[in-house]
């Protein structure tokens, strides 16, 4: 890919005054004089990414940043953090290769704080593929919200999905515990409520056997102590209610 | 105890306490709103309380009244009134079994969701991420969050009733605890019930209180409020309202199963049972109505959300598609802008016009979507609560409230089963304990069919038709048993007997002649809607589309919902054949000359 810089409106005019029917011939031949240009008109260095955009070759990452409250104070010097987050990434992937903030090209910026950019190998003009650079972002994404103070959800590269944290599952699920607490307060009751009046029942036999020792002798014999100590005579029992017919 | 060995409650106020809690159930909290706004908000209490003085206040009494009077449950009363009428207390006994089986499976998820509360973050708010920790799961991302625990995690549903599955070890868990607390509450008969009842009726208001000044205070609130308010007077002329006004009066009430008649029975003898009747009524509907104010608070809260996220989300298109600068568009202005872009970028926008259609973002429509039942309890108040601010301690007071009116009603419709039977004297052999425990673990085991996979449609086939129908024709039977075959003046003789003084003439003419038109009514209206309903549907859910979609019940279903009505309606024909063979047979025996053998001596 030949890399080739646009001028802005004002610097094509300039151009288009002092040599109107050479400005197509000076933009192509652009590419030795950057050095030059840049010091005189402070052009906007970027690339044409909108005809890569067409293309199947695509080298660019878009980004967006997006804000549900307040819109991010994007500036000249956040691009700059930009830019140099992204060569830090690439730098970390790579294990070393020297890329710069000069390698990080953005381009097609808008009104919203979205924009393409394309990455340059180092003191090269040569386009580094969009598999490697998606691969830097993804290992480095954290870092590059960090700088920005962002969330996944807030700070968005287009076609790279944010790997998600993996789900915290603790040992024992925390409802089990809960569950365990009450079904043992349960069974506790209902134990203790079936169990009470048994030991009631057991508690008062002995209070009465306790009581039975200390009176014997006084008082009428009921039938619960002891008038059934008596013999039995069968002759003044009835032995059928209702007489035979 | 009283001389025939009965026990008795520690003191009327328990008694009450108890027809409160068991009275005040589920059916107020999500029943009642979703009437108030199908038909017309504020309008419908107008037919409500109608209803309430014409058949909700006579029946109660009524009920009351005839178990004070015979001090028996449900079969030994009616048999006392009349030995052909046996039936209807067994018929109201079959009834209240199968109400016992599916209701406590409610209890069970109530318990699943109060457990599941403790956690940072409430489960039922974030979906959970799939296996390549891309994103969250697809049926979890076409549904919400919220209906993804619910019928994912909580009940694992399968996609139709025909699929059977395994049992939910956490359901089937959260059940036998479930099944645990009744039996705690019940195993000393009323000597424990009377005292678990002074918690169980009085702490769900203190909830629904806190829950008032919350919902009121919620960003949102007043738009609910407003549209619950705003009656519509038109609803009406609708006799629909009417007639869902008289069920609701009547199923809120639990007429019919006999746990009045039970609760009833262990009254002493001279309670003033009639100002209860009334107190207890008027408390029930004005829980209903309170708690509908807490309800469209917080639909007013939901729906408000809904909308603004809608309308962020409507933003967040614009500023893409057209590639605007963050602050250009704000939440209020959404609506200008979707106009201004139409007209000045047409092309650009009618790539987008049929998301923006979709998407309409619509506040009356938000409100609009009326749901009752388990979606209410379970879908839509999850989801507002996991909005508020502290959602965990909201939602542990929500579901405790829930579970709270819950096993109050559990108390009645257990107490319906087993004080008939105690009564029956054929199971006097076997303790209370032991009984009570039988028939606790019974229920467990049957209702553990409803915590498969496809346990949710069964529980939908009992909810909708195991006690409806049964119910009405029990309750008319009652009414006109108690005026024509019984006679209204012998009643009148044995309240004067009860109370010191004859019933006055609201009560008679209630009884003997408006109650049963409306039940005669309401009876013939289920049978046309049965009749011309076509084959019974019910609410599948997809997990594709991630939602309910309508499905026909397959023959076996029909046939059981056949049976599940015939099996308790045909226990009062058959018993009252049974009495009169009975009767004949003892007749022909009695008439049969005695042998007389002499025997000299």
């Amino acid at each position: 890919m030949i890399a080739y810089a646009d001028f802005k409106i004002e610097s094509l005019a300039y151009f288009s005054k002092k040599m109107p029917n050479h400005v197509r011939w000076v933009l192509q031949q652009i590419k030795s004089r950057i050095e030059r240009l840049n010091a005189l008109f402070r052009p906007v260095m970027h690339y044409n990414c909108s005809a890569h955009h067409e293309g199947t070759n695509m080298t660019e990452e878009a980004s967006n940043i997006s804000s549900d409250t307040a819109a991010y104070p994007w500036s000249k010097n956040e691009m700059f953090l930009f830019r140099a987050a992204l060569a830090f990434a690439m730098r970390d992937y790579t294990n070393g290769e020297e890329f710069g903030v000069s390698d990080i090209h953005p381009c097609d910026e808008t009104e919203r704080v979205s924009f393409w950019f394309v990455v340059t190998r180092p003191n090269t003009t040569d386009l580094v593929d969009k598999g490697t650079v998606e691969m830097a972002i993804k290992k480095s994404r954290n870092r590059i919200n960090g700088a920005f103070l962002l969330t996944d959800q807030t700070l968005e590269f287009d076609g790279i999905y944010p790997t998600l944290a993996a789900p915290v599952s603790p040992a024992t699920p925390p409802w089990l515990i809960v569950f365990g607490v009450v079904m043992g307060a349960v069974s506790v009751g209902i134990i203790a409520l079936l169990v009470y009046p048994l030991v009631q029942r057991k508690l008062k036999k002995n209070k009465d056997a306790d009581d039975e020792d200390s009176d014997e002798e006084t008082g009428v014999k009921t039938a619960e102590i002891g008038a059934n100590d008596g013999i039995y005579n069968s002759m003044f029992s009835d032995d059928e209610r209702f007489t035979q017919m | 105890m009283e001389k025939d060995g009965r026990p008795n409650w520690d003191s009327p106020m328990q008694f009450v306490l108890a027809c409160v809690s068991y009275a005040v159930g589920l059916g107020n909290v999500w029943r009642f709103p979703y009437l108030c706004q199908l038909h017309g908000g504020g309008g419908f209490l107008i037919p409500y309380l109608i209803m309430l003085l014409l058949e909700g206040l006579p029946l109660f009494y009524m009920e009351l009244a005839i178990g004070q009077k015979m001090r028996l449950g449900s079969i030994g009363a009616w048999t006392s009134i009349s030995p052909y009428l046996g039936g209807l207390g067994l018929a109201s006994v079959v009834t209240s079994l199968y109400l016992c089986l599916y209701y406590n499976v409610i209890n069970a998820w109530s318990f699943w969701y109060l457990f599941h509360s403790f956690q940072s973050v409430l489960p039922w708010g974030v979906c959970p991420i799939n296996s390549n920790r891309t994103g969250p799961t697809e049926e979890c991302e076409v549904a919400t969050p919220t209906q993804y625990f619910f019928y994912r995690e909580t009940l694992n549903i399968s996609s139709s009733i025909e699929e059977h599955g395994g049992i939910h070890t956490g359901q089937a868990l959260c059940l036998v605890l479930a099944w645990a607390i009744t039996y705690l509450f019940i195993v000393r008969g009323v000597k424990s019930t009377g005292k678990v009842v002074y918690f169980t009726a009085t702490f769900p208001y203190l909830v629904l209180f806190i829950y008032l000044i919350r919902g009121v205070t919620l960003y949102g609130a007043i738009n609910g409020l407003k549209y619950m308010f705003t009656p519509k007077m038109a609803e009406l002329a609708n006799p629909r309202a009417w007639i869902n006004a008289a069920t609701q009066i009547f199923f809120s009430l639990g007429l019919g199963f006999g746990s009045l008649i039970a609760f009833a029975s262990y009254n002493q003898y001279n309670n003033n049972f009639q100002n209860q009747a009334i107190v207890v009524s008027l408390i029930n509907s004005g829980t209903s109505i309170f708690a509908s104010i807490v309800t469209f608070a917080i639909y007013g809260f939901k729906a408000t959300l809904n909308y603004e996220d809608c309308l962020d989300r409507m933003r967040i298109l614009l500023l893409n598609t057209f590639d605007l600068a963050e602050d250009a568009i704000s939440m209020d202005s959404v609506l200008e802008w979707i106009e201004k872009l139409n007209t000045t970028y047409p092309e650009q926008f009618a790539q987008i016009a049929d998301k923006v259609r979709e998407g309409e973002c619509n506040l009356e429509k938000e409100l609009d979507t009326a749901v009752e039942g388990t979606g209410l309890a379970f879908i839509v108040y999850s989801e507002a609560i996991k909005n508020m601010p502290l959602p965990q301690l909201w939602s542990v007071l929500y579901f405790f409230m829930l579970l709270l009116l819950g096993i109050g009603s559990m108390l009645g419709n257990v107490t319906a089963i087993i004080t008939p039977l105690r009564d029956l004297k054929i199971m006097s052999r076997m303790s209370n304990e032991l009984f009570s425990g039988l028939v606790c673990v019974f229920c467990l085991l049957l209702g553990l069919g409803f915590t498969t996979t496809s346990g949710n449609y069964w529980f939908t086939i009992f909810n909708d038709y195991a006690a409806t129908f049964s119910l009405l024709f029990i309750v008319l039977i009652e009414v006109i048993a108690v005026s024509y075959i019984y006679g209204i003046k012998r009643f009148e003789k044995d309240i004067e007997d009860m109370l010191g003084h004859r019933p006055n003439w609201y009560w008679k003419i209630m009884w003997a002649v408006t109650s049963p038109l409306l039940l005669i009514g309401l009876f013939i209206f289920y049978i046309i809607s049965y009749i011309q309903g076509g084959t019974p549907t019910y609410q599948a859910w997809n997990k594709e589309l991630g939602e309910s979609v309508v499905t026909e019940y397959p023959v076996f279903g029909q046939v059981f919902i056949v049976l599940l009505l015939v099996s308790s309606v045909s226990c009062v024909p058959l018993t009252a054949l049974y009495a009169f063979c009975r009767k004949r047979k003892e007749r022909a025996y009695e008439k049969r000359p005695s042998p007389v053998s002499t025997v000299s001596v």
